[in-house]
């Protein structure tokens, strides 16, 4: 491994010379980090209401499906979505509460199942840990509610589930509510799209095609 | 049917200069329209974005600011990075150049005896040219991007950063995909060819078990790698595969994972003009239970640290290869990528690629520019591209003062003469009394010029020259003076 690190130490010196001049030295590099200006808009604006408007409204660009419940109806809306997209077999991070695996469906709790036995699953029941309004961008930080990575993604049909105090209004106040950084992240902004092709907007070309949401006002 | 005459070399050692590559595009009526109209769609739907948002130029300085302190701490952002990266297990690599990029992405794929690898749009690995020397070396690599897949298959060259097959019509790629599937029916519409697409990847996903990706940033405070992608095949390389390798130039890296907040807000929009890109991916070396188990960085300076040595050119480094300046650019409008002899075209290209050659080629692409400053304008991390060009033409010129063939060119001789017959009244005076005389044997009736022979050519291919008028301003002056006496 001697010719690897010769490399690093060699790349290294170089940049150490090329920045001679204008680099901090280690005791002041976080002082001068925290003083870079920051004068975009970091706190939203929004009343509650416009904020949760201006979500739906900007999923629904996206083409994503959007229905809103409170917290005691959402069982029979999750099982209502399920039984609209005329689907049977779903997957389930291990992590949702029991009374959304609504009856009547084929549930595969995913507690480390192999990629081959999620493939054929027709939909995923997922929960989410936040969501940005102002782009329409859903954010999965893939706790046990929200599921290994695999699970949204191999399936065709994603349905969501967002509680009002979830939703922020820009992407800085995301930030500011997650201080400490996750370790692993997708940022959903509607499905899966390509215009590649004479930048006709295609929707799914890998992902899940289809991306349903239910809002879920948990506050009053 | 070839689409384009001569097939583009996209390797700056080897590409023609920029006014002979740009001919074959010029002389493409098909391409052309191709070109721009994706450009168009692109241009209209950024303005749209771009205007809703009330602090754009607040954020276009707010990531100027933070991209130039993390350059100017380049060093200890990395290394920062490198060892939160290995504390969560990752493998942090670093490659000096390309031939040393591309020989650690091969003996990490030897080691997992990885004969097949998918992968995800990366420029950095066409900068390397890593697809050919992995072929060469007998892998075989799989392009999972929509765009990178037709150009793999229809043996084409990218033509742009964010979408490279913007110069290949519907028709053209339904004429591809027809032939390397061996899908005879397939039509034109683009949801079936896109279909087509997904049908052909979605066993290569499943099954192989190497991956190779880019990176859109580098965060030093997390060890994270961010991805940032639309079609989802970012994320099967990212999840599904037992191996990935990420390949990211030294200048990806961001302080802090807070710093996304600045740069995701300008990325989708400046790029594809959507408010944000569909998926954006981020990992932190090894997740147990959940994506590749094995994960590689290979960091690449491959001339990054010198063009980080000069002052002015470092902002070059700042890109964040959004392609807004190439969509804004009326040059790459009229000519395309393929002209720039480089995996980046465009006023970022003309910058990027001959530094990234240290001037010894590519010299033609700092000229490549009307200078007329929409780059600038519309870039979102502020680089004053106009400022590097005019800095590089500079050196170019240094560059051939020094040289002994200078003599033989014909416009350093024409400016020597023209310096000595400007720094001496007397022969000004009598250049200007043979030069009307010999021109005036050019200059029609209307008072124009319209041809002149040998080099004078060059100047009346494409203009006309006004003919000398008959009395020259500074006799005309003296009689006048004469006059009022």
């Amino acid at each position: 491994m001697s010719v690897p690190v010769q490399s690093r130490q060699q790349i290294l010196d170089r940049i150490r010379a090329a920045t001679q001049s204008v680099a901090k030295p280690p005791a002041e590099l976080s002082g001068a980090y925290a003083a870079l200006p920051r004068p975009y808009v970091r706190q939203g604006r929004l009343p509650k209401d416009a904020r949760i408007r201006l979500l739906i409204e900007r999923l629904r660009e996206y083409d994503a499906e959007v229905v809103e419940s409170t917290p005691q109806d959402l069982p029979s809306a999750i099982a209502a979505q399920l039984a609209a997209s005329g689907k049977r077999t779903f997957v389930a991070p291990p992590g949702l509460p029991a009374e959304w695996l609504v009856p009547g469906f084929d549930w595969k709790i995913d507690r480390g199942l192999a990629t081959p036995e999620i493939e054929p699953a027709e939909g995923v029941l997922t929960a989410a840990a936040c969501a940005i309004a102002d782009s329409g961008t859903i954010v999965l930080h893939h706790s046990a509610a929200e599921g290994r990575r695999v699970i949204t993604l191999l399936p065709d049909w994603h349905l969501c589930i967002l509680f009002a105090s979830q939703v922020v209004e820009t992407l800085p106040e995301y930030f500011s509510r997650f201080q400490q950084p996750p370790t692993l992240a997708t940022y959903i902004s509607g499905p899966s799209a390509t215009a590649d092709i004479e930048m006709t907007r295609i929707k799914g070309v890998h992902g899940p095609r289809f991306l349903h949401v239910i809002l879920v006002h948990d506050e009053v | 049917m070839s689409l384009v005459a001569d097939h583009p070399i996209l390797d700056p050692t080897l590409a023609p200069p920029f006014p002979k590559g740009a001919l074959p595009v010029l002389r493409n009526p098909q391409l052309r329209k191709n070109v721009a109209h994706a450009i168009d769609v692109i241009q209209a739907k950024r303005a749209r974005l771009v205007a809703e948002k009330t602090d754009w130029q607040q954020l276009r300085s707010a990531a100027s600011d933070l991209r130039t302190h993390a350059l100017e701490n380049l060093g200890a952002y990395l290394q920062e990075f490198e060892t939160r990266c290995t504390a969560a297990g990752g493998h942090v690599h670093w490659a000096s150049d390309a031939a040393e990029a591309r020989r650690i992405v091969l003996d990490l794929l030897r080691q997992e005896n990885a004969s097949e690898v998918i992968k995800i749009k990366t420029m950095t690995s066409a900068e390397i040219q890593l697809n050919p020397f992995l072929e060469a070396c007998g892998v075989r690599v799989f392009e999972t991007d929509l765009a990178e897949i037709i150009l793999q298959l229809g043996e084409q060259e990218p033509s742009h950063i964010v979408v490279p097959a913007l110069h290949i019509n519907r028709s053209q790629v339904r004429e591809i995909f027809a032939r390397t599937m061996g899908l005879k029916d397939l039509s034109d519409d683009p949801h079936a060819l896109t279909a087509a697409a997904r049908t052909y990847l979605r066993r290569k996903f499943l099954d192989i078990p190497t991956a190779i990706s880019g990176a859109n940033f580098l965060i030093a405070e997390t060890g994270a790698v961010a991805v940032v992608e639309s079609e989802g095949n970012g994320r099967m390389c990212l999840t599904l595969p037992r191996t990935m390798i990420t390949l990211a130039g030294i200048e990806k890296v961001l302080p802090r994972f807070q710093d996304l907040e600045i740069v995701l807000q300008l990325l989708a929009r400046s790029a594809t003009g959507e408010r944000m890109n569909p998926y954006t991916s981020l990992w932190t070396g090894v997740t147990p239970g959940d994506g590749p188990q094995n994960f590689h960085v290979v960091l690449l300076d491959n001339g990054r640290s010198s063009i980080l040595s000069k002052p002015r050119e470092r902002q070059t480094l700042k890109c964040i290869r959004c392609a807004a300046c190439m969509n804004a650019c009326p040059v790459y409008r009229q000519t395309g990528g393929h002209a720039y002899g480089s995996v980046y075209p465009g006023p970022i290209g003309a910058i990027l690629t001959p530094q990234l050659m240290q001037l010894h080629h590519a010299q033609s692409l700092p000229y490549a520019s009307s200078l007329c400053g929409a780059c600038y304008e519309v870039c979102p991390v502020k680089i004053n591209i106009p400022e590097v060009l005019i800095d590089l033409r500079a050196q170019v010129t240094d560059q051939e003062r020094r040289s002994l063939g200078r003599f033989l060119d014909p416009m350093y001789l024409g400016l020597r003469i023209a310096n000595l017959i400007f720094s001496q009244a007397w022969l000004f005076h009598a250049a200007q009394f043979f030069g009307r005389f010999g021109l005036g044997l050019f200059t029609r009736k209307d008072g124009w010029i319209h041809s002149l022979p040998s080099v004078g050519a060059k100047w009346t291919q494409t203009r006309d020259l006004r003919g000398l008028p008959g009395q020259p301003f500074h006799s005309w002056w003296a009689a006048r003076a004469k006059e009022a006496k």
